[in-house]
């Protein structure tokens, strides 16, 4: 499967790329996710077979490891670009559950493993991991430092490698992961990253699933002694919360947002579409001069919003670091954003039966999900500031 | 303020609506009240702040704190209109924080000279032409004195010892503002109060109050410039009035400017009826100030360049709104308060410093590690 119908220089940050790889990936999700997401939502629905397309056997990067280099099997995109293809998978899909998913495994949990993983992680992990055939997990409390909680998982070294203890809810792609990214503290102070792998003894997924989001696959983990072996650590011994916590955090707040994007462009556009069917005082909705302006706000909202999460992937394409501040900023924009888009667009489709797939609605719920994640803007909101006044 | 508006004011009978008869008051209805604080502040809210912080605020303080037994003859002569008065808290570092307040009342050196005040007090409305300051002050306090350290000074404005400045502001221009700085200027011993800190702010909430009916005429007054502009400008073939995206401007803002009202009714009842409503009083403060703000910005932008060409109702409306978010308590200082009166405890500040410890302080790697 070809996300593009014309040839992209693809791995070489070729400048325009991204509307091609954006109107690609909306096209496949199109095709691919959209018929069956609304019963997805329903049922809770994970389906491999649609995975797999949407990690494409073909040429092109696949939606499963465009961050995964050339070399090492997978799309070798730019993060500019990956964000593109994250706003067309959302898009074309109208499905925010799957496409956080996507993001988890393709971004979440790949970035770090390639940033800090030991050479034999990253030769066995990364071009399965782009190819789709082993997906990768993480709990979403993970990925803001320890700004919500304490870690919730202890690791204590033995011999050849450690042992991991704890629980963790909210882990996304937990029942269909091969891998799961863990963070445990350690005894005696500092954090480590690790690799865990789903059929570790010791580790045990059970159920537990946050009521928005129905489409990706989640579950709660317990790990009682679970062995990783030391070439499953990522980075230093102890040095999680300079290396992996930062990541993953600013990974989340950029990469994850990407899918909303394009959910609000799909929202704002059927918005459109609901105003010019519904009447009013017997005139078309789209004749009142309120509704055109709050359309009008919408768009405006996107093109800000998508700005701004760009930028934050630009971050990681340029020589310096990535930019907290750009990212927490960019998070704090999107969810607001997201949130008022879904609302409206909820508003304006009305309180009668759900007609369609039911965007609004479903979207309505999930924005919440989303804006509440990354830590919300109780975290954001200090991460920015401690920024501008180089405290904190 | 030309004195034919003042002597209009005094002759109106409206310095006397909040006081019982006892002190020259005509104890007016709570509904009285309210139509008055807010018709006067339609007309002008600079002028209603002159005249409401000295005969309403001030009058209160004094009333509540010093008694009128010793006190009846000052509040009367605020009530008459003889004196005007300025109620003197702030001094030139942060407002917010009493902490940082430096005046001070010492006890003269000869027994029964009365005390000695010291300091600056700055933006305070009615500085430079009050004639008497209800003035915070710490109290320098003789060994054994256990009292509070805190007291209220009512002190005379016109002496040697105290110099006035004027400060030129954004908005109420019509109220005179500034500063006043004490040098040992005296105050009879009767008019030092002392006051624990704590039992301040139900004085002040007065001025919570009173701010915040000014803020609700300012917003009325800018609505009802808006509607009238509405009617009147036409713009593709027809009045503005015709367009809904103004009119759900219009419908915001009367919807708001209800609720304030009525909230602001409501406290005042309460207030007249001798309850505190201190944090019902807070909250009204908040609500109403920021969104005369809302309110304003509107009807500016309904007015087009009208709106913010010099001399134009809405363009001072605009100016005046700012000034009652942060008169007398900003709007944040006074969340904190009705936040800890929901039950949160007392605010807690602390030295920011504990991103960093979080993973949350530094920026990352880039996608291919350190
Ligand atoms: C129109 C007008 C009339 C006035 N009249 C009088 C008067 O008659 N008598 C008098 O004594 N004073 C008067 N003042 C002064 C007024 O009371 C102070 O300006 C006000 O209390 C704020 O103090 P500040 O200006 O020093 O601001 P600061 O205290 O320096 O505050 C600056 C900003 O920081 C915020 N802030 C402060 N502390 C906190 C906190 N803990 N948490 C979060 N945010 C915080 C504030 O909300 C504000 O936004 C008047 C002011 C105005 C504008």
């Amino acid at each position: 499967m070809t996300l593009l119908d014309a040839p992209v220089d693809t791995g070489t940050g070729t400048v325009g790329a991204e509307p091609l790889l954006a109107e690609g990936a909306r096209r496949l999700a199109d095709r691919v996710v959209r018929p069956s997401a609304a019963p997805r939502d329903r049922d809770r629905g994970w389906d491999p077979e649609l995975f797999s397309e949407l990690a494409g056997g073909g040429p092109g990067p696949g939606l499963a490891g465009p961050l995964v280099p050339l070399t090492r099997g997978g799309g070798g995109l730019s993060a500019t670009q990956t964000c593109a293809l994250l706003e067309g998978l959302g898009e074309g899909s109208r499905d925010p559950g799957l496409a956080l998913a996507v993001v988890v495994h393709a971004v979440l949990v790949t970035v770090p493993l390639r940033a800090f993983g030991t050479e034999t992680i990253k030769l066995d992990y990364l071009p399965r991991m782009a190819s789709g055939e082993w997906v990768g997990g993480l709990s979403l409390r993970q990925t803001q430092g320890t700004a919500q909680a304490p870690a919730a998982v202890a690791a204590r070294p033995v011999p050849g490698g450690w042992l991991l203890r704890g629980e963790l809810d909210l882990v996304a792609g937990a029942p269909v992961a091969h891998h799961l990214l863990v963070v445990a503290a350690l005894d005696g102070g500092g954090r480590t990253a690790f690799v865990v792998d789903r059929e570790a003894d010791g580790l045990e997924v059970g159920e537990g699933e946050p009521t928005a989001m129905r489409t990706c696959p989640w579950g709660r983990v317990v790990l009682n002694d679970c062995f990783a072996p030391d070439r499953a650590v990522l980075g230093t011994v102890g040095g999680a919360a300079d290396e992996v916590e930062p990541l993953l955090a600013v990974l989340d707040w950029t990469f994850t947002s990407a899918p909303w994007i394009g959910v609000m462009r799909a929202l704002a556009r059927e918005a459109v579409g609901t105003a010019r069917e519904r009447r009013l005082f017997g005139r078309p909705l789209a004749h009142d001069q309120t509704v055109r302006f709050t359309l009008a706000d919408l768009s405006i909202r996107v093109e800000l919003a998508s700005e701004v999460v760009r930028r934050a992937a630009a971050g990681f394409d340029a020589a310096d670091r990535p930019s907290r501040r750009d990212a927490a900023s960019a998070r704090l924009f999107a969810a607001s954003a997201a949130r008022d888009i879904a609302e409206r667009a909820a508003h304006l489709s009305g309180p009668f039966a759900p007609s369609g797939d039911d965007l609004a609605g479903r979207a309505h719920r999930d924005a919440l999900f989303f804006s509440a994640t990354g830590g919300g803007t109780e975290v954001l909101r200090p991460v920015i500031a401690a920024s501008l006044l180089e405290l904190g | 303020m030309p004195p034919q508006n003042w002597t209009e004011i005094v002759e109106s009978g409206y310095l006397r609506l909040f006081h019982p008869e006892a002190v020259g008051g005509t104890g007016g209805s709570p509904a009285t009240q309210a139509a008055a604080l807010e018709a006067l502040a339609r007309a002008c809210p600079g002028t209603y702040w002159t005249a409401t912080v000295s005969a309403l605020l001030c009058a209160k303080l004094i009333f509540t704190y010093g008694g009128t037994e010793r006190h009846g003859d000052l509040v009367r002569s605020l009530v008459e209109g003889r004196r005007l008065a300025a109620f003197a808290v702030v001094e030139t570092e942060a407002g917010s924080d009493a902490s940082t307040f430096r005046s001070a009342v010492r006890p003269a050196d000869t027994p029964g000279g009365g005390f000695y005040i010291s300091g600056e007090k700055s933006r305070i409305s009615n500085a430079p032409v009050a004639d008497v300051a209800v003035t915070l002050a710490r109290r320098e306090k003789p060994p054994g004195d256990d009292g509070p350290d805190w007291c209220l000074a009512f002190v005379d404005l016109r002496q040697p010892g105290v110099r006035r400045y004027d400060i030129p502001h954004m908005g109420l221009r019509g109220m005179p503002w500034g500063g006043i700085v004490f040098t040992d200027a005296h105050v009879d011993a009767a008019d030092v109060v002392p006051v624990p800190f704590e039992e301040l702010a139900e004085g002040m909430a007065w001025g919570w109050l009173k701010t915040s009916f000014s803020a609700i005429a300012i917003a009325e007054s800018a609505l009802a410039a808006s509607v009238r502009h509405a009617k009147e400008r036409v713009s593709f073939g027809r009045p503005l009035a015709h367009m809904e995206g103004v009119q759900a401007q219009l419908a915001e803002s009367r919807a708001q400017i209800d609720a304030a009202r009525l909230l602001a009714r409501r406290a005042l009842h309460e207030r007249v009826a001798g309850r505190s409503a201190r944090d019902l009083i807070a909250k009204l403060k908040i609500y109403a100030t920021e969104m005369a703000v809302g309110v304003v910005v509107r009807a500016v932008q309904i007015h087009g360049a009208a709106g913010v060409t010099k001399g134009h109702e809405v363009e001072r409306l605009y100016r005046d709104a700012e000034m009652n978010v942060i008169g007398g308590f900003t709007s944040n200082r006074l969340r904190e308060q009705v936040a800890e009166s929901t039950g949160l405890g007392p605010a807690v500040y602390a030295e920011f410093d504990w991103v960093t410890p979080a993973g949350l302080g530094r920026d990352p790697s880039g996608l291919d590690g350190p």
